[in-house]
Parts: structure tokens; C-alpha cells; sequence
């Protein structure tokens, strides 16, 4: 019986193509999508803001200066007969580097007050703020490479002051690393649990509307009088969707090293992860977006219940969950709530072992808490289901 | 007797009035049995019970002797539905249809391919085993419907409104096949509220209406005490007058330039020529006969069956 049940599922959803495409198609497009979309923000490539300078210092230092930064930065745009400052409002320049007359005497000698001879970096309105702060930061490194040049020169030191100067700043007795298996995030790693995820509660769709079918035309009806008890019926259609869940996953992570970097993008790395706790993750993201959907589906009455209403709660679950948004830009408050979304504990636990190469061990209490709520679904659906 | 219900009363939660109220009926082996009643009469509710989606509220359902709910636990298939709805999977083919339903009924290996043969067989849809069902025509799906209910051999087939919107040729090939489950052996419980259907196919008749049973027997027994009286006045413009004068004695209808009067006791038929008479109308025609299961359904309810 079993058997017949999970066959008849699983040949229903594969004639159903909206629900195959709201199951592979989607969350693939949107991983293809977000990666590319989001690939500057993890990995900023400063060399392509376009920018320009206004030089009021014809200075070897301000030359010098203005070499390096187009060594590290690419070359500024040319001003044209616009207004530089019209062109930075407008977005169309990212920002402007104006040297002051006097900057290079002021390197040597710094005026005390506001007044003092400097760079300015014009940076226009929408610069993301990462991005403002790194290259104002850059900018400040190359001008005290500059000042302090000009200091070991006035110091007396011997030789070549601009080397001496530039092996100082390579020293910084600084070590910035991320701690973990990988060295930095790539827009792929962010996204590709994301919107697995995302993707494997989406069979909340998928259920709901064969659910509301069978009911309807009274096949359900037909199935109970053959002796299917709530039990089995909802076991099978638990099993499939687990299943369809794993070949979603295995396709996403596919994705994500396989065809990204064919597509330009960074390609994810699974080397070294702990496959065990993969799986269990998986399975238990899976069962909680299955247990989750047919509790929809004992909900539900119509198919315009089941097609709004699943992906309405996906979304708000999504949002909320660090899924659309991440975690660490939300207010606060908003961080507090995402702690009670199924799909932020699912997101956690695959970040954990994708990114920060977590055991089984590490990801049992993410685990626990998936199959709790699991549990509590599956056990309201039977009592829906029943009802 | 292999089908004993006795005094089956139900009640929807928060409904006002009872669905079902006092029923009681039987149905043998070999026999078909036609529950007749418009929409709303409580068939519905009735076949329900029988498949085991309402709980028994009040009365008893024995099947052999056996409390329905038992039997059901011991022999799910024993009892079979063609319900009302084309219940099967729309995108599964006609073979994927009844391959899961046979599984579910728990036919296994080559006793599974022979009976899905013999229904594909009987249903004719030899030609159709793997168009997806929701391609198929409206008497063709009424086909696929009937072949699920038949998978597993049931003992008592409840089909409930099996023809409706199918085309006269697949009515007539479903009201055939429905004859020829009963001459195997089977019970057969079919509910219509298409009274020719009834008449043709049904050894007992029973006619219920509100969740009451109006009436039970066998056609012969059912028609013998009713009768309808068919008369045209020689004055067309006094035809309101007759239908008025007529309605004191039954249901009354105008049916051409005449009323039509389905009269439950044919007794009476000296006291309704009289009372005509005493109006002073003169008759043109006057038809005395017996009546069909429409009528005898409209002179118990005052109502049609189509209502």
C-alpha cells in the first residue's frame, strides 16, 4: 500500500510542471541570480568604481600619490565640462579625489586646524558603506606612506626612504584571517544554502495543491475506503518529498560547483566538509519543510488557498530567517524573531557546515531542534488529517 | 439479507435539521438496489456511512450480521465507491490510475495485472490504458471510475450517481455493466435522481427525501397504490381554476392545455371527478392510469425530483 501510495506522488508531481519548476527551477535561478548579483559585496572589486581627480597640486608627492592609487584602483575617469560634483550626486562618478593646493608641502609640515591642506574623497550618496570605508581607508594608508617618507627623510635616514617607508606599511605586525575552512566567503557560499533551503520548503506548494486534489475529486475518499489509515497516508507522502528534497539539494550544491564558475561566478567548495552532517542537516530541513507543508495542506480547503498561502509563508519565513536578507544587517529586534524561523535554524546549520567545516557533533542542536518541530507538525497534521 | 441498516439517524456538526432520520433498508445478493431522492435527500450521507467516512452517530449497519465498522477493519475491499466525483488522479494515465489503486487495495504481482485487465476489459478502455485520465471524455472517466471500484472484487458496490453528464451511449454501456455486477453476484447500491435509470435497473426501489425513507420495494409494489389523472377543460381560460380545484387532492401540474394529478390514493377518483363536476368545468379529456416513479415521488413530496 505504501508503495502504491509514494509511486502515485511522485508520478503526480512529476506531471505537475508549475510544481516542478516552484521546486528546481526557482531556487536554481535564484542561486544563479543572487550569486552574481551579490558577488561584489563578498568579494568588492574596488579597481572597477569609477572615480576621478581633481589635482589642485602639481606636486611630485601628489603625483606620486595619484600613481599608486591608480596602480591599485585603475585609471580615473577624465572630467568633462560637467560639474564633478553634479557627476558624484548623480552616481555617475563613484568618487572624486581633490588634492589641495599645498598638500605636499602640508605632508612634511601639517598645519595644525580645520583649515589644513588635504585629499578630499567625494564619494557619492549611494556607495555602499563597506565600500566608502575601504577605500577611505586605502587612502589614508597611501597618504602616511607619503608622510611618513617625508619623516625619515627629515630623520636623516640613508637610502631609499620611499622603500624604507613602504616596508614599514607591509609589516604591520597586523594578520587579518577568517577563521575556518575557508579563507573568505564567496557570494556562492552565502547563497547556495540560502536558497537550498528556500527551495526545499517549497514542496509546501507542491503538497497543498495535490492534497486539495485528491480531496476534491475524491480520490482521498477512495483511498480511506481501501483501508489507508491517516498514518500511511501521510507517511507517504512524507518519503517522497524527502526524496525530492535530496535531489533538490544534490542539484543546488551542483550547481553551485559546477556551474557557477562556468558562468563567471566563484564556484562553491565542498573539500573538506563533513558529508555525515550534510546529510543530517539535509534530512532534517527536509523533514521539517514536509511536515511543515502537510500541515498547509490539512489547512487548506482550495487551490487558491494552497497556491497563495504556501508561498506567502515561505517568503515571510525567508525574510525573516536571514534567507533574503542577512542576519547581521537586521535590527536587533528583527534578529530576535529570526531565531524562531524553521528556515533560519536550517540556513545556520548548513552555513555551519559549509562555511565554518562543523561536525555532526557541532550541528546536533540545530539538528534537535528541526526534528522537534518536525515532530510537532507532523503531529498536528495527523490530528488535521483526522479531523 | 447481506446489507441491514436500522434506524441510521445523523446529524452534520451545527447543521439544524438531521441528514439522515430513522433510515432503515437492506440489500441482498444479485440484487441492485436504487436510492432514489433529489439533491439534498441525504444519498450522499448514506453511501458515506457505508465507506466508512462518517462515524455512526445512531442506528446499526450490519453487513452478513457483522458490525460495518469490523468488517471494514477486517476487509477493507469489501465495500467498494464509484462516488459522484471522478475519483482518481487527473494526470495519471488510465493503467497508473488503477495500478495505484489496485496496490492500495493490496493486489500484488500477477493477480494485480490480471484484475486490472479484467476492469480495463469491462470498461472498454482497452484503447486508453496510458492517455492521462484528465484527457478522456465524460463517459469515458465514468468508466475509469467504475473499473477502480470494481479492482478488487467487492461484494457490495455503492455507486452514487454513476451517469451523471455522460453521453447516452456511455449511460447505456454503465447501466449495462451495472446489471451485469449484480447477475455475478454482487449488491449493488445505486443512487440517481434520474428515475428512468432506477426503473430500468433496480430490483427494489428506495425513495427517500429530507434524510427520511419516503417509501422501499420493488417498482411493482411502489407504483401499485398511485395513480395520476390527466384532464384538459374545454375552456382554456379556466385552467387555473382546475390546477386550484385539483391541488385539494395531490400534487398537481399543468402539463400542455390540462393539470396532471398524481393521486396517492386512486380511491378518491369519484370524489375528484365530482368536485370538477361541482365547479361546473367541462371536461375535454379525462385520463386515469398509473403513474411512474416521478410522480409517485411528487405525489409523497409535493415536490420534483429535480427540485
Amino acid at each position: 500500500m505504501f508503495l502504491a501510495l509514494a509511486k502515485k506522488e511522485l508520478l503526480a508531481l512529476s506531471r505537475d510542471l508549475h510544481g516542478l519548476a516552484a521546486l528546481f527551477l526557482m531556487p536554481m535561478v535564484f542561486i544563479i541570480v543572487m550569486s552574481m548579483a551579490l558577488k561584489d559585496v563578498y568579494s568588492p572589486r574596488v579597481q572597477a568604481l569609477r572615480y576621478a581627480v581633481v589635482n589642485n597640486d602639481n606636486s611630485d608627492q601628489t603625483e606620486r600619490l595619484l600613481t599608486a592609487w591608480s596602480t591599485e584602483h585603475g585609471a580615473p575617469a577624465a572630467l568633462g565640462s560637467d560639474d564633478w560634483k553634479d557627476a558624484v550626486r548623480a552616481g555617475r562618478l563613484k568618487y572624486v579625489l581633490q588634492v589641495d593646493a599645498g598638500f605636499a608641502k602640508a605632508l612634511d609640515n601639517p598645519p595644525e586646524g580645520e583649515h589644513a591642506e588635504k585629499v578630499h574623497f567625494l564619494a557619492e550618496p549611494g556607495l555602499d558603506q563597506g565600500l566608502f570605508e575601504s577605500t577611505r581607508v586605502s587612502l589614508v594608508m597611501h597618504v602616511a606612506r607619503l608622510r611618513t617618507e617625508g619623516m625619515l627623510a627629515l630623520l636623516g635616514v640613508q637610502g631609499d626612504t620611499a622603500q624604507a617607508s613602504q616596508a614599514m606599511f607591509n609589516n604591520t605586525l597586523v594578520v587579518a584571517e577568517r577563521v575556518g575552512k575557508q579563507a573568505r566567503p564567496s557570494s556562492v557560499q552565502q547563497s547556495v544554502p540560502g536558497w537550498l533551503v528556500f527551495g526545499m520548503f517549497f514542496v509546501v506548494a507542491a503538497i497543498a495543491g495535490l492534497f486539495v486534489d485528491e480531496r476534491s475529486c475524491g480520490a482521498l475518499a477512495r483511498l480511506r475506503s481501501l483501508g489507508a489509515t491517516p498514518a500511511t497516508l501521510l507517511a507517504a507522502k512524507v518519503v517522497p518529498y524527502i526524496l525530492v528534497n535530496g535531489v533538490q539539494a544534490a542539484l543546488m550544491l551542483a550547481v553551485g560547483v559546477w556551474l557557477m564558475p562556468l558562468l563567471g561566478g566563484d564556484g562553491l567548495s565542498l573539500q573538506g566538509i563533513s558529508w555525515s552532517a550534510l546529510v543530517l542537516v539535509l534530512l532534517a530541513i527536509s523533514a521539517a519543510a514536509v511536515s511543515l507543508a502537510l500541515v498547509i495542506a490539512c489547512l487548506v480547503s482550495t487551490h487558491a488557498q494552497a497556491s497563495t498561502l504556501g508561498p506567502i509563508l515561505n517568503v515571510l519565513m525567508a525574510a525573516l530567517g536571514g534567507i533574503m536578507v542577512p542576519l547581521f544587517v537586521m535590527p536587533e529586534v528583527m534578529q530576535h524573531i529570526a531565531v524562531y524561523s524553521p528556515m533560519n535554524w536550517g540556513l545556520e546549520a548548513l552555513l555551519d557546515v559549509l562555511l565554518r567545516g562543523a561536525d555532526v557533533s557541532a550541528v546536533l542542536a540545530r539538528i534537535g531542534r528541526l526534528s522537534g518541530f518536525s515532530a510537532l507538525m507532523l503531529a498536528c497534521a495527523y490530528l488535521l488529517f483526522r479531523r | 439479507m447481506m446489507l441491514a441498516i436500522r434506524d441510521l439517524c445523523f446529524r452534520y456538526p451545527g447543521a439544524n435539521a438531521a441528514a439522515l432520520q430513522q433510515v432503515s433498508l437492506s440489500a441482498a445478493r444479485g440484487e441492485v438496489l436504487g436510492l432514489l431522492g433529489p439533491n439534498g435527500a441525504g444519498k450522499t450521507t448514506l453511501i458515506a456511512h457505508l465507506v466508512g467516512m462518517l462515524a455512526l452517530q445512531q442506528g446499526q449497519i450490519e453487513i452478513d450480521g457483522q458490525p460495518l465498522a469490523q468488517l471494514r477493519v477486517a476487509r477493507p475491499t469489501f465495500i467498494a465507491i464509484a462516488p459522484q466525483e471522478y475519483a482518481f488522479y487527473p494526470t495519471l494515465s488510465v493503467l497508473e490510475n488503477l495500478d495505484c489503486f489496485a496496490g492500495v487495495g493490496g493486489l500484488r504481482g500477477a493477480r494485480k495485472t490480471e484484475r486490472i485487465d479484467a476492469c480495463i476489459t469491462l470498461a472498454q478502455l482497452q484503447n486508453y490504458r496510458k492517455v492521462q485520465a484528465q484527457r478522456l471524455s465524460g463517459g469515458l472517466k465514468r468508466r475509469l471510475n467504475l473499473s477502480i471500484a470494481l479492482l478488487h472484487q467487492p461484494e457490495l458496490i455503492l455507486l452514487d450517481e454513476p451517469t451523471v453528464g455522460v453521453d447516452p451511449q456511455s449511460r447505456a454501456f454503465l447501466l449495462d455493466a451495472v446489471k451485469h455486477l449484480a447477475r455475478q453476484g454482487s449488491a449493488v447500491i445505486y443512487t440517481s435522481h434520474y428515475m428512468e435509470e432506477v426503473q430500468a435497473i433496480a430490483d427494489r426501489i428506495v425513495v427517500l427525501d429530507q434524510g427520511r425513507v419516503l417509501c422501499q420495494g420493488t417498482l411493482q409494489d411502489l407504483l401499485a397504490g398511485a395513480a395520476t389523472l390527466h384532464v384538459e377543460v374545454e375552456d382554456d381560460s379556466a385552467l387555473d381554476r382546475l390546477l386550484q380545484l385539483l391541488a385539494a387532492f395531490g400534487q398537481t401540474s399543468a402539463q400542455g392545455r390540462g393539470a396532471l394529478l398524481a393521486l396517492g390514493e386512486p380511491g378518491r377518483l369519484p370524489e375528484v371527478l365530482l368536485s370538477i363536476a361541482s365547479a361546473g368545468l367541462q371536461l375535454r379529456m379525462a385520463r386515469f392510469g398509473q403513474t411512474d416513479l416521478e410522480q409517485l415521488f411528487m405525489s409523497l413530496t409535493h415536490r420534483s425530483l429535480r427540485d
